[in-house]
């Protein structure tokens, strides 16, 4: 499959500030999922890509074209900004109209896609409503019908999911997915892993400006396999419960915090575990509080890769 | 979609836009007051028409040609990249299949023909007050037209300088206001050629009078001061050019430069 | 169970207690922020050119044997009272950086607040809206005095200083009180239409073009209503004009302008009141969409 997006040795300074760090990415058709915490580059990559930041070494391409003033590549291209900012004193309706009139569509065209991308985001009874008083909710939803009102075969994607609740965004997602199924290509960029999860299993992964990981979410668990997946378990006697899993190998270590009642279990085999440790809490009548994964996180995970 | 069509797409929006912002009704309003100092002078003075018209007019000149058409140019032109830089809505210009230059050339042109109207609304109605005993008159008329159209050139060149002043600079506003109030103020005073470096001199060169034309003899001490007039043929020809390149440059500069909003 | 609250800011409904200067970390983050701006400094120091040269101008006063080859038949640097003083506030180059510092420095104090959607941040707090204006105004006090007052009183101080005697201040004790007046004035003045046209928008360009548009304009209508009408009283429209009239009348000057000055005091303190009325309005913790 040829590369939708590339990056080759993609740089980007601020001042002295470097936002992105010799990038070298190819991005196929399908949706990849672009992760990494705030500040990591999501957005200076995704600015580079939509052309409103000029590199300061390398190339980005979209189809083999550069990016950088050729606005004809925009065509194709739908983008979603991560930041809550428009055109104030305009009404929905009247947003979507006015951007499409880019594109050089009749009278027509533009007032039946201006309502198609209503319906599809499902703002169709507010579109006579100044965006000004939209809900943050609503205004994310105006936000990803501008980027798809043109049906573009790119979607470059911003921290679509944020300021939405757990309906909306399970409700853009199922969208992301139907555009996906339709053959385009779509990068997404997020801070939280389940979002992500819930729309493609190919990630990569950003920190520093730096490419750290790229591949399938098996691929990027499986860096986390490696590391010993820590489990925190507080009960009315961790000493009995931590004796019945000495002779556990799977565990690698097991350390007691100073109150008393908790005991921390290294292990590479997680699932497993949660297996046994119901069925020993159960036997040996151990009353336990709380369970958790103090590790199991992305802050984790890109600590490990850091450190590596 | 060629840049023209483009420019004429973003002349729409913009100019939409614009006649929709609460700032466009205050500006717009500014223009009234011009409007009730007609009607002051018409029910105060009327006695003394004919004289009174030919001077309010020039008076009123004042306002116009050294007040309300700096603040409007310098407010919208600034405005064609400084606004979508401080708000963050370059990012849904610059990402559609448009050519930046269209950008530019449409806002300026949609702000402009914004501040041509309010201008001509105001100076219209605030003129044909003044001089309404003598409406009979054919050269009311061709007066008016003239004093329109120093207002639009000065209105498209203002305009360009601070679009320029706008794509260049962060803060140029700033600049804008000591260029506009200060340096076309204090410069048209000077002697010789120095005078030729200031927009408003241009302008003055194409008023419909020239020092000593008035019944009084006298001229209008106000705007024509020490204004050693250039032909106006050269006058619309420099005025031109100054629109021309300034507007170029400008497109030139958002072209090439990347902008990063502030944090 | 703990209420759960719908919104992260609402309006704080507890008893304000005694608390002394409640408005200062407002004023202090106002000057600081003002302070960031990158030509702002460049702008603070420029706005002290006239002290600089009214100091060398008492300077040279005292020295007149050392300077004579330059001072002749310069009249004003030998007659060194009440109209040297005035003459440095009245001097244009000083009330135009004021306006400059202000617009630059002090134009978004409310316009940013309703900008960002501040103004629930801090009445959330335990902050009354008297507070919160208070605060904001003296950032604008902080401004104004710094080149009114504390030149004006340090000049004197100097003159004192280079005569080597009290004579001066004896001839004119009531100076520093007139400096000191008319400081007030302008501070109160400033801070009201600063924050007047501050409030009047999000934008704080706009808020820029509008403090400089309403100043200037004001000029442009006073010589427009002269010129067509003929009389002194037209100087009302001036916000520059009745300044320099309330100037005049406190430092026991000739007025400007053939009017009573009192004419002068009510139409700065109308644009003071009219500030305070729409201020009153603006600084809202809630935002009212329609």
């Amino acid at each position: 499959m040829s590369a939708v997006i590339a990056a080759t040795n993609l740089s980007k300074w601020y001042g002295n500030v470097l936002g992105l760090n010799d990038v070298t990415l190819e991005l196929e058709e399908g949706i990849t999922g672009l992760l990494g915490p705030n500040g990591a580059g999501k957005s200076t990559f995704m600015k580079l890509i939509t052309g409103q930041l000029k590199p300061n070494i390398g190339t980005v391409t979209i189809r083999g074209r550069k990016v950088w003033n050729d606005p004809e590549i925009f065509r194709g291209i739908g983008f979603c900004t991560e930041q809550d900012v428009f055109y104030e004193d305009v009404t929905g309706w009247e947003f979507l109209k006015g951007l499409l009139r880019f594109y050089g569509y009749t009278p027509a065209e533009i007032a039946e896609r201006a309502a198609r991308a209503l319906d599809i985001v499902g703002l169709t009874e507010d579109k006579d409503r100044l965006i000004r008083g939209y809900s943050r909710g609503m205004r994310q939803r105006i936000k990803f019908a501008q980027a798809v009102a043109h049906d573009p075969e790119i979607l470059i994607l911003d921290e679509p999911l944020s300021g939405l609740d757990p309906l909306g965004k399970r409700k853009l997602i199922r969208l992301i997915r139907d555009f996906k199924s339709q053959g385009r290509t779509v990068l997404v960029s997020s801070h939280v892993l389940p979002e992500i999860e819930a729309l493609t299993s190919r990630i990569v992964l950003i920190h520093q400006g730096k490419i750290l990981a790229q591949g399938d979410i098996p691929f990027i668990r499986e860096l986390i396999e490696k590391h010993p997946h820590q489990i925190s378990v507080r009960s009315s006697d961790p000493r009995a419960l931590a004796a019945r899993f000495v002779g556990d190998t799977s565990i690698q270590k097991m350390t007691f915090d100073p109150d008393g009642r908790t005991v921390v279990v290294e292990t590479h085999q997680r699932d497993g575990f949660f297996g046994r440790l119901t069925g020993v809490v159960l036997e040996a009548g151990i009353e336990v509080d709380e369970i958790s994964s103090p590790d199991d996180n992305l802050q984790s995970v890109f600590e490990y890769l850091v450190e590596k | 979609m060629t840049a023209a069509k483009a420019a004429r797409q973003v002349f729409g929006f913009f100019g939409f836009l614009g006649r929709r912002t609460g700032k466009t009704r205050v500006f717009a309003a500014l223009g009234l007051i011009p409007v009730a100092l007609a009607i002051l002078v018409r029910v105060f003075l009327h006695g003394r028409a004919g004289l009174m018209a030919d001077v309010s007019t020039e008076i009123l000149m004042v306002f116009f040609l050294q007040f309300y058409i700096v603040i409007l140019a310098l407010f919208y032109g600034t405005s064609v990249a400084a606004e979508e830089v401080e708000n963050r809505t370059l990012s849904y210009l610059i990402t559609r299949p448009i050519p930046k230059t269209s950008i530019v050339l449409g806002k300026f042109a949609a702000y402009a023909a914004l501040m041509f109207a309010m201008v001509g609304l105001s100076l219209g109605l605030s003129y044909f007050i003044i001089n309404a005993a003598r409406l009979g008159d054919p050269e009311v008329y061709g007066t008016f037209l003239r004093y329109l159209g120093v207002l639009g050139l000065g209105i498209l060149a203002y305009t360009a300088f601070f679009t320029f002043l706008g794509t260049v600079l962060k803060r140029a506003i700033i600049v804008g206001l000591v260029f506009g109030f200060g340096w076309e103020n204090v410069i048209q005073y000077f002697p010789g050629s120095t005078q030729r470096f200031s927009v408003v001199h241009y302008l003055k060169s194409l008023l419909p009078y020239t020092p000593g034309s008035t019944p009084t003899g006298r001229g209008v001490a106000l705007l024509l001061f020490r204004l050693e007039p250039t032909s106006p043929v050269v006058a619309v020809l420099v005025l031109a050019a100054i629109t021309g390149v300034l507007l170029a440059l400008a497109c030139v500069v958002f072209r090439t430069k990347e902008y990063l909003p502030e944090e | 169970m703990a209420t759960v609250r719908e919104k992260g800011y609402s309006h704080w409904d507890g008893r304000l207690e005694e608390r002394r200067f409640p408005w200062w970390p407002i004023t202090r983050t106002g000057i600081l922020l003002a302070f960031r701006k990158k030509r702002f400094k460049f702008l603070f120091a420029g706005a002290f050119f006239p002290a600089i040269v009214a100091l060398v101008g008492l300077y040279v006063s005292e020295r007149l044997e050392d300077f004579k080859a330059f001072i002749q038949g310069s009249d004003r640097l030998l007659n060194i009272g009440p109209q040297y003083f005035a003459g440095y506030f009245l001097n244009d180059w000083l009330l135009f950086m004021i306006l400059l510092v202000l617009a630059y420095g002090a134009g978004g104090l409310i316009a940013d607040d309703l900008k960002h959607n501040s103004l629930q941040l801090y009445f959330s707090r335990p902050l009354s809206k008297k507070d919160y204006l208070v605060g904001k105004m003296s950032v604008v006090a902080f401004f104004v005095l710094i080149f009114t007052a504390v030149p004006g009183l340090i000049l004197i101080i100097f003159k004192l200083i280079f005569a080597g005697s009290f004579k001066f201040f004896l001839q004119y004790p009531w100076l520093p009180l007139s400096v000191l007046g008319y400081s007030a004035l302008l501070t109160a003045f400033f801070g009201f239409y600063i924050l007047l046209m501050s409030a009047l928008s999000k934008n704080s360009r706009y808020v820029f073009v509008l403090t400089f548009g309403t100043y200037i304009f004001s000029t442009v209508l006073y010589g427009i209503l002269n010129g067509i009408f003929r009389t002194p009283y037209m100087a009302l429209f001036s916000i520059p004009a009745n300044i320099q009239q309330a100037k005049a009348f406190i430092f026991g000057l000739k007025l400007p302008h053939g009017f009573p000055a009192v004419w002068s005091f009510a139409v700065l303190t109308g644009i003071c009141a009219l500030s305070a009325f729409v201020l009153g309005r603006k600084t809202r913790s809630v935002e009212v969409i329609k």
